[in-house]
């Protein structure tokens, strides 16, 4: 119904825009490519198909979310209004294609009669999502930006277009099959009953040029838009890391190679994909501790100027210029865009909240980390209270710069065997820098040894020997000293022959299980909240099971959730010691809501109004605990103090699930 | 089987001694001697005073040295004295025997031609640094022992007045670069003007105060002249004998207290931290020969340049981190007023108020005087923590103090466990009495002295 010069303009029009496109996601292929290497894409291959269909298609960790099943709506809306649009191009460049023509009039008419309905769901979606931004108004300004007003609207125009044409086609009754087409046919045919036939050509015409030029437009609005993820996301699904938390590769020490990343072309491809994936949505600033509190780091944010800054030095890059007049990546100032501040960085605390409720498994994380690096390695530059830190690290080989000498202080009395070389016991205890040093983790240490020696199990320590392992200095992008206590510990554990080791601290754990076998490292790790429970299930400890601790509510750490999935057995430890389940946090399981002390912010100072640790224990409270329970010191010692600052410290008592344990063993 | 007759015989391990109690003279300090020893040798009787079991002890000294009322000796036992005996004989012995040409094998020396002890004044626009004349005080016990020179050296610009302080605090010699290239501190500048100095004059020993300044230059000047330099000094003594200058520093954590001595290379280079030495008594009218030398450096030949000096302004201008004497304040004085009483007790025993973080959080105190793991690193001779729980993160920040007194209403506060002297008390009743006392000391020794 095309006039022939219509065919030809379209035509031209079509191809003008489909190459523009083309031209325009080359490049931004292009702009990935400039990143480093990753070789994580080797083998795995179903594996990664069958993440990509759970995730980008079923779209699993969307809908777990509120409103996002009208995600899943839209997204399968689109998949289905492709077909329509394919059949739309095809007629507007061969004149009298349609659908019904190849496939039947049975399938043809299925065809039409999906597009319309499908076209109604997207209509009442678009409504939903306007709903949502204006109305509801969600705390997330993400929500409320132009980019998703337009990209709304430009939607709900190519819907109406549609209605109008096909509303049109079956009032002048050009129509294959207008029965098949519900919504077209009953309601928005009628409304065009009393229009003259050449007036409905004419709309017909207004109606497929508008549907045409804001298809195509749209199609060349994307690569510029954060509407783009629809062609990174389903990739970035198939790339994404299996491991249960992102670990960032080791550093190459090189003479006179810088490390970390400064410029936007050291980050390795799968993080400038990750750049162009993101959809903006904004679930991990919703669940970020540091943003919850009002600091400066914004996850979203972080990855939107690592995008703007890859699109701004690109080009530039592309051409061999690194050096000369680039938007900076890392600034001081804190709201530049393209720019990510250097406050920001320092903010994290690696609890990885951003990481698990990304739809599209960006991975915000090991970029941070990365950039630490680059500040701390490079320029040295880092919040002065780390120097106290550092050096500490680098002397003693312990946070708090105390004589290693008085490592084994906790363990005088408890008369444990020592890790020497030649036979030993069956597993190490490895108590870790606060179980050795802080006088209130310590009991924490002792409580283990006794639930450990309840239950016979063969195990003994390093004392003296004991170093730190590390895990603040490479979350803090200390990557060199952290090397060295790698290499040291790895070294030390296969001299003695350590092949089981029992952690107390989720921090040591998650370093040894996840971070150490870059360097070597395969023995078998364990935290006590998930061996104490396997002790008690195969019957070695007996615990009591009677409640003396009144109201227990359990804090799930991240190092232990999020990082390790271990959600399930300190809550059973709980049970078979206390006889009664504990109370849980709103914000708990893989939602818990950080301490504020890991990612090295333990040795930081914060802004009174913006401690990460009072928002946490201010939940706590509402709870109306006598306990809290926790299975990790820096939650030890932050929930502690958190209670102190709200003069709770005689309301609620902070035990470690271990201590809790201790009390239940039965004699 | 037969023993003895065919085996060589074992040559006896040199016997360390022992340690003893002096009758009657312990002051039942609260045992310090048992918590300093390393092979656990000591109880206490009822009295408070040391049993030492003299199977166990091994005859470190370390009981010795922490004595606060040298009560305690050492000896060798009968059984030690003779194997001494023998151990001499056989050294004489082995001396006799060798033929005379081992004798006369030549050992490895040190330069004797270096002679003289130096130290560096150290100054800040004109005005010198107070461990500079701590270390001419040390310096001239040294400079006795060797029977040589004390000479002070100065490397500044405008600086000439500070020649009569030089000599006043005991230098017999001062040698002298004036130059503009020395207005500011530089490396390249001062460390050129030092080590002429030195190659010129060969002093055999060359102090400098560990503080940035000096722990920068010390470690450039013994590099370049390829000598020993041992930094942080808590000790310094010579050996006569052997013309050596004993360096004395804690070592492993603090765990053991080493000497070390630089043999072979001269001169012997040391540096000491600020207040471990005592400042001499300066004395007015002292003179001595001045030396004066040029500095052979252009400025076209200096790579870096002073382009800003930015200087911290405390909001209170009290640098805790100076101080000798640190009163401090936690949790545990409840409020912002009562800081009032650790103010008069600070003012009375010349020191200054600080505090922990929680005090800080509060609003009762100004971040600068935040001690602690996020705030300041102090070292001062005397810290008196009141009302402080002692948290690692605070221990962190005070660790290092040579005097730990603290004040806490809970028996199981962890500061009791790091403390020299725990009161468990109430501050409030303590720190007034506390001042109550020693103002009468004050008034006493003010009426002894009148």
């Amino acid at each position: 119904m095309l006039s022939p010069v219509e065919n030809v303009l379209f035509g031209i029009i079509f191809t003008l825009a489909v190459v523009m496109f083309l031209k325009s996601s080359i490049e931004l292929v292009r702009l990935v490519l400039v990143g480093k290497p990753d070789n994580r894409l080797k083998g795995q291959i179903w594996k990664r198909i069958l993440s990509m269909l759970e995730y980008a298609f079923l779209q699993k960790r969307v809908v777990s979310e509120r409103y996002g099943i009208n995600h899943f709506v839209i997204f399968w809306g689109f998949i289905v209004l492709l077909f329509a649009n394919i059949e739309f191009v095809l007629a507007g460049l061969f004149p009298g294609f349609a659908y019904h023509k190849i496939i039947g009039a049975t399938l043809g008419r299925l065809a039409y009669f999906c597009f319309d309905v499908v076209s109604l769901a997207m209509i009442a979606s678009m409504a939903v999502a306007y709903f949502r931004r204006l109305v509801i108004k969600p705390s997330h300004i993400e929500y409320r930006s132009p980019e998703g007003f337009i990209i709304l609207s430009l939607i709900v125009g190519l819907m109406m277009a549609f209605f109008g044409l096909h509303g049109a086609e079956i009032a002048m009754g050009k129509a294959f099959a207008p029965n098949a087409m519900p919504f077209s046919r009953y309601v928005v045919a009628p409304l065009l009953t009393n229009v003259s036939p050449s007036t409905l050509v004419v709309m017909t015409k207004i109606f497929w040029w508008l549907h045409a030029l804001i298809f195509l437009f749209f199609l060349n609005y994307l690569p510029f838009s954060k509407h783009m993820h629809i062609l990174w996301a389903i990739p970035n699904c198939f790339c994404r890391s299996y491991e249960r938390i992102p670990i960032v590769p080791r550093e190459e020490f090189n003479i006179g190679r810088p490390s970390g990343v400064s410029i936007v072309d050291e980050f390795s491809w799968k993080d400038l994909l990750d750049f162009f994936s993101c959809t903006e949505c904004g679930r991990c600033n919703a669940n970020c501790p540091a943003t919850t509190v009002g600091k400066v780091l914004n996850p979203r944010l972080i990855i939107h100027d690592g995008k703007v800054n890859l699109r701004a030095n690109g080009t530039k890059i592309r051409n061999g210029n690194r050096t000369n007049r680039l938007l900076p990546l890392i600034t001081e100032e804190t709201n530049r865009a393209g720019s990510i501040s250097e406050e920001a960085l320092w903010a994290c605390t690696t609890c990885g909240a951003c990481m698990a409720n990304c739809p599209v498994f960006i991975e915000h994380v090991p970029k941070i980390i990365k950039m630490r690096r680059h500040l701390a390695e490079n320029l040295a530059k880092f919040p002065e209270e780390l120097a106290v830190f550092f050096e500490a690290e680098e002397q003693r080989s312990n946070p708090w710069g105390i004589a290693p000498a008085e490592r084994d202080k906790w363990a005088k009395d408890a008369n444990l065997r020592r890790f020497v070389e030649g036979s030993n016991p069956e597993y190490l205890l490895y108590a870790g820098c606060a179980a050795s040093f802080d006088s209130r983790n310590k009991k924490v240490c002792l409580a283990v040894v006794k639930a450990l020696t309840a239950a016979g199990i063969s195990f003994g320590i390093l004392g003296n020997e004991e170093k730190c392992c590390g895990d603040s200095l490479r979350r803090l992008g200390n990557e060199f000293v952290f090397e060295k206590f790698a290499k040291a510990n790895v070294a030390q554990f296969e001299k003695l022959g350590v092949k089981k080791i029992i952690t107390i601290c989720p921090h040591c754990y998650s370093t040894f299980k996840n971070d150490y076998p870059q360097f070597g490292f395969g023995a078998e790790v364990h935290h006590h909240s998930e061996f104490l429970p396997r002790l008690v299930r195969e019957g070695k400890l007996e615990l009591k099971g009677t409640n003396g601790f009144g109201r227990v509510l359990f804090h799930d750490s991240c190092y232990l959730g999020r990082h390790n999935d271990i959600y399930e057995q300190p809550r059973e430890l709980i049970v078979c010691a206390t006889g009664q389940r504990a109370l849980e946090f709103d914000r708990r399981l893989a939602k818990s809501f950080c301490c504020g002390a890991g990612g090295g912010r333990m040795w930081m100072e914060e802004h009174p109004e913006q401690r990460v640790n009072i928002n946490r224990v201010k939940e706590a409270l509402e709870k109306k605990p006598d306990v809290i329970a926790v299975a990790c010191p820096y939650c030890m010692t932050m929930f502690t103090d958190g209670a102190k600052d709200l003069k709770a410290q005689d309301k609620v008592h902070v035990l470690d699930i271990a201590e809790i344990v201790a009390e239940s063993i039965k004699v | 089987m037969s023993d003895s007759a065919d085996k060589p015989k074992k040559k006896p391990k040199r016997p360390l001694g022992k340690v003893r109690l002096i009758p009657a003279a312990c002051i039942a300090c609260g045992a310090r001697c048992q918590a300093e020893c390393p092979v656990d040798a000591i109880e206490m009787n009822d009295k408070g005073e040391p049993i030492i079991d003299l199977e166990k002890c091994i005859g470190c000294r370390k009981c010795i040295k922490v004595c606060p009322a040298a009560a305690l000796e050492h000896f060798y036992t009968p059984e030690e004295l003779v194997i001494l005996e023998e151990l001499k004989k056989t050294a004489e012995k082995a001396k006799e025997e060798l033929p005379k040409e081992e004798v006369a094998e030549p050992e490895r020396r040190a330069d004797e031609s270096y002679k003289g002890v130096w130290v560096f004044v150290e100054q800040l626009d004109g005005c010198a640094a107070s461990v500079s004349w701590e270390l001419l005080g040390v310096g001239k016990t040294l400079a006795n022992d060797l029977n040589v020179e004390l000479a002070a050296f100065i490397l500044g610009h405008e600086i000439a007045h500070l020649i009569k302080e030089a000599f006043a605090y005991g230098a017999q010699k001062v040698y002298i670069i004036d130059d503009p290239l020395l207005k500011e501190y530089r490396t390249e500048t001062y460390l050129r003007g030092t080590v002429d100095l030195v190659n010129k004059y060969k002093p055999e020993v060359v102090l400098m105060g560990a503080t940035g300044l000096g722990r920068d230059l010390a470690g450039a000047v013994a590099t370049v002249l390829n000598a020993g330099l041992t930094a942080d000094c808590t000790g310094l003594a010579i050996d006569k004998e052997k013309r050596l200058l004993e360096q004395t520093r804690p070592a492993f954590g603090g765990n053991i207290m080493a000497t070390i001595l630089t043999q072979w290379h001269r001169p012997q280079m040391a540096t000491v931290r600020p207040h471990v030495m005592p400042k001499p008594t300066p004395i007015a009218d002292a003179a001595g020969e001045v030396i004066r030398e040029k500095l052979n450096l252009t400025e076209s030949e200096v790579k870096a340049r002073v382009l800003e000096i930015v200087r911290e302004e405390a909001a209170d201008h009290i640098d805790i981190a100076g101080a000798e004497v640190l009163v401090s304040g936690g949790r545990g004085m409840l409020g912002p007023e009562n800081f009032k009483i650790l103010d008069e007790l600070a003012r009375i025993l010349g020191g200054t108020v600080s505090s922990s973080r929680a005090a800080v959080d509060a609003g009762w105190m100004p971040y600068e005087r935040q001690v602690g793991q996020t705030g300041k690193t102090v070292r001062p001779k005397i810290y008196i923590a009141c009302g402080i729980s002692g948290a690692i993160q605070h221990l962190v920040g005070m660790q290092d103090s040579q005097l730990i007194i603290a004040i806490n209403r809970d028996k199981d506060a962890p500061i009791l466990e790091v403390a020299d002297y725990g009161i468990v008390g109430d501050v409030f009743q303590v720190v007034p009495a506390l001042i109550q006392e020693l103002k009468q000391m004050v008034e006493d020794r003010n009426k002894c002295s009148a």
